[in-house]
């Protein structure tokens, strides 16, 4: 999957369009240290990438391989929030727990190399992480669907699916409110409660028909890209050990793999205490990153405070418009921004809607335009410490646009970090 | 306890699903479609619209050879006129930077300005140029036209200079060859776009509502935000004024805005009879008041672009006048949230190139 995605972003000449070609990057608050390579050099990263998936596959030098794609993509994920996709995060977070997760104690090339890490058997806790990283998607996911617009104005599905009227067959019925309703209320159920039935083993066969069905489903009508297969693929860890055992041996004889294992049981007690610690923090991370929005006032969606890395997917259709004034303090006169000559138009669609993209925008047209000088043929001005306003319009889950941010705060003049941002304006419904 | 709860889901989805039957059949709709859409506007606008232009374009051509044989001033005003008409169907045209149009990068070789007038005075004494080159974009098309049949010197010059005349003769023969191949291409490209209505970015319906905003945030900021001096601290720029050397630029605007507003509303390219728009696909998505406030914000932005009884370029000129082209820029600006933001936003169509996880 990895070694997929990883070939899929520079095919999609992604890597180009995302890393090469933007004048300015919107890093993450604590992150703004990342920079990019300079020019084509922006290819090595996802090289290595596509090389260490390629060995995590083989099961060939593992661990230095997991460092490597966990290091390698995360910092590419930390370039530029317009980037930010829920999946790429999860993506982020599993291949740093395959670092600690010796997955190449058996049919691997390591294991041949190195015939002394052969195991068949693994702590429970290298499973258990995965899984409990699984859950942690799913449950938030369902819990962020209960919300008044998902539950009872089923939107943004209705704008969604609607739009998919013309699909042959089944487009009327997209186009019908009801069917909005029904996707809304079964999203919502799926992702709240699949990862139970998942678990029990009763149930898990029907589980994982499910599994297929949505996420099939989901990657037919929305851009959602590689998630609906991550996805479809990290559930089968799910499964017994006894499937994961017969399919191995299918492909162990296809490889004719030698079965036998030397028995070599070391046991290493010490490290059990720092494992438990580790895990335990992990865990409680991961549980309080997502609930970390209830300590900031006023609509989750609107003003998206503790938004981010909180599992909240295909949640809502947000549209805005910005436009941004640098203005002369001492004569008042004013520049209007054209978003396009600095972004691309990803990151101004992204930047629109998200009151910190703004100000960092803001932040950056006030280096920008310091010191420069504007002229026609009677007179010249020279900018000095100059003022950037903004004037921001965002429609939220199909509701008439309303005012975001006003044109009267000074953005150079707030400041940038996590605390509950008061200058954008109150969500009206 | 499984069984139970699959059995409440079950029962919960069930009831769900006719508790909303009725709540349908109450505000029932006739289900909207956007091939509907998209077949009347290319049946009913573009293919109209571009055999217009063609036939102007054609007229243009050959109203130039007539004068080329026989260079009086009566027969550069047949030329002139053939160029405004064309010029003005370029407005309708220049909306659909998609397929044919696009793919031969037609929006940008006819419609660039401001014109680099010293590149052209080069071009013309060196010769040896090449007008499909990237850096001759500003040498070439309307405004190139403008500045040659309009400049004070331009009769003379055309009676004595050769490689003035033959340079202006190779831009409109480079516009004739390109059209005929846009509209060429067109009676192939009708059926791809009249069935191409998915959301993703790369669809027909989806380029199609990027690029009527793009055209007209065009129009608002390069035909009078950059002249008036928005990206330049309000210091006023008339050099970048479009169409100067004729002064028709308030013409171009009003109909730009005009044929945005017909576009928008479906209307026939030959008689504005009302057709399948976006106005529709709006009111079909319960926004009738959004409707009313684009097309009431459409009339007002030419409303005062009629008010103005002389030239852009002098309006720039006159201090007075700035607070009546703040109020013309002001009510092109509002608009842009009310096509950009709500109606887009209302149609689910993707304005990125990548995938998007709705957050």
């Amino acid at each position: 999957m990895l070694l997929f995605s990883s070939v899929r972003f520079i095919l999609k000449g992604w890597v180009e369009t995302q890393y090469i070609e933007p004048k300015f990057f919107f890093g993450f608050l604590g992150f703004e240290w990342v920079k990019p390579l300079e020019g084509n050099l922006m290819y090595i990263p996802f090289i290595i990438m596509v090389v260490a998936a390629l060995f995590i596959v083989l099961g060939l030098f593992y661990r230095v391989s997991t460092l490597l794609f966990f290091v390698c993509f995360t910092y590419v994920e930390l370039l530029d929030k317009s980037n930010y996709l829920n999946h790429y995060y999860f993506l982020s977070l599993m291949s740093f727990l395959m670092m600690w997760i010796p997955a190449h104690r058996d049919f691997s090339i390591d294991a041949k190399l190195f015939p002394k890490i052969r195991r068949t058997e693994t702590a429970a806790w290298h499973i258990g992480i995965l899984k409990f990283q699984l859950a942690v998607v799913y449950i938030f996911a369902g819990i962020a669907k209960i919300n008044s617009d998902w539950l009872f104005e089923a939107q943004p599905l209705k704008i969604w699916l609607q739009a998919h009227h013309n699909v042959p067959f089944i487009g009327g019925l997209l186009q019908e409110e009801i069917t909005a309703y029904f996707f809304s209320w079964m999203g919502c159920l799926y992702d709240l409660f699949i990862v139970f039935f998942l678990l029990n083993k009763r149930t898990r066969p029907f589980a994982y028909l499910a599994v297929i069905f949505f996420h099939v489903v989901t990657w037919l009508l929305f851009p959602i890209g590689v998630f609906p297969w991550v996805m479809i693929f990290s559930t089968t860890l799910f499964f017994s050990v006894k499937f994961h055992q017969t399919m191995l041996n299918g492909l162990k004889k296809v490889f004719r793999w030698t079965a036998t294992v030397p028995n070599l049981v070391r046991k290493h007690t010490g490290s059990q205490k720092l494992v438990r610690f580790a895990l335990l923090t992990y865990i409680a991370l991961q549980i309080i990153i997502p609930l970390r929005f209830v300590l900031y006032p006023g609509n989750l969606f609107w003003n998206e405070e503790g938004f981010r890395f909180s599992w909240r997917v295909m949640l809502m259709h947000k549209e805005g418009h910005a436009t941004f004034y640098v203005t002369d303090k001492a004569t008042g006169r004013t520049i209007e921004i054209d978003n396009t000559d600095y972004l691309t138009v990803r990151q101004e669609d992204q930047m629109m809607t998200q009151p910190d993209m703004i100000l960092q925008f803001a932040k950056y047209l006030k280096q920008e335009f310091d010191g420069k000088t504007f002229s026609n043929k009677e007179q010249s001005i020279t900018l000095h410490d100059p003022a950037v306003h903004a004037e921001v319009f965002v429609s939220l889950n199909g509701r008439p646009s309303q005012k975001f941010i006003d044109k009267k705060h000074d953005l150079t003049a707030l400041p940038y970090n996590l605390k509950h941002r008061d200058w954008i304006e109150p969500f009206e419904k | 306890m499984l069984k139970k709860l699959v059995g409440f889901v079950f029962v919960l989805s069930l009831g769900f699903l006719f508790s909303c039957k009725d709540k349908n059949k109450d505000g029932d709709q006739a289900d909207f479609n956007k091939s509907a859409l998209l077949e009347n506007v290319s049946g009913n606008i573009i293919l109209p619209a571009l055999n217009s232009f063609d036939h102007e374009v054609s007229g243009l051509k050959s109203s130039f050879m007539d004068f080329k044989n026989n260079p009086t001033n009566a027969n550069l005003d047949i030329v002139k006129s053939n160029w405004k008409a064309a010029y003005l169907t370029w407005q309708t045209v220049k909306i659909f930077d998609f397929g044919p149009v696009r793919s031969i990068g037609f929006k940008n070789a006819t419609g660039t300005y401001p014109v680099d007038t010293a590149k052209i005075q080069t071009n013309i004494s060196n010769g040896g140029y090449n007008l499909a080159a990237v850096n001759n974009l500003d040498a070439i098309g309307f405004n190139a036209l403008d500045y040659l049949l309009y400049n004070y010197d331009a009769l003379n010059r055309f009676q004595n200079e050769t490689a003035y005349l033959s340079y202006t003769e190779e831009v409109i023969e480079k516009l004739y060859s390109e059209t005929q191949s846009v509209v060429n291409a067109w009676v192939n490209y009708e059926s791809v776009f009249n069935k191409s209505t998915g959301t993703s970015s790369t669809s027909a319906f989806s380029e199609f509502v990027n690029e009527f905003n793009r055209d007209y945030e065009l129009a608002k900021t390069a035909k009078v935000g950059i002249p008036i001096g928005k990206a330049n601290l309000g210091l006023v720029k008339p050099e970048y004024v479009e169409a100067r050397y004729s002064g028709i630029s308030f013409e171009l605007l009003i109909e730009s805005i005009k044929r945005l507003k017909a576009v928008y509303n479906g209307n026939s390219f030959a008689n504005n009879t009302s057709g399948v728009g976006f106005s529709n696909y709006l009111v079909h998505l319960e926004k009738v008041g959004l409707d009313d406030v684009i097309n009431d914000k459409f009339d007002l932005i030419i409303a005062d672009a009629e008010a103005f009884t002389v030239t852009l370029e002098e309006a720039i000129n006159n201090p007075s006048m700035m607070n009546q082209l703040d109020e013309l820029y002001l009510h092109l600006q509002q608009q842009v949230v009310n096509i950009k933001t709500d109606m887009t936003s209302a149609f689910g169509v993707l304005i990125t190139y990548q995938d998007n996880d709705g957050d």
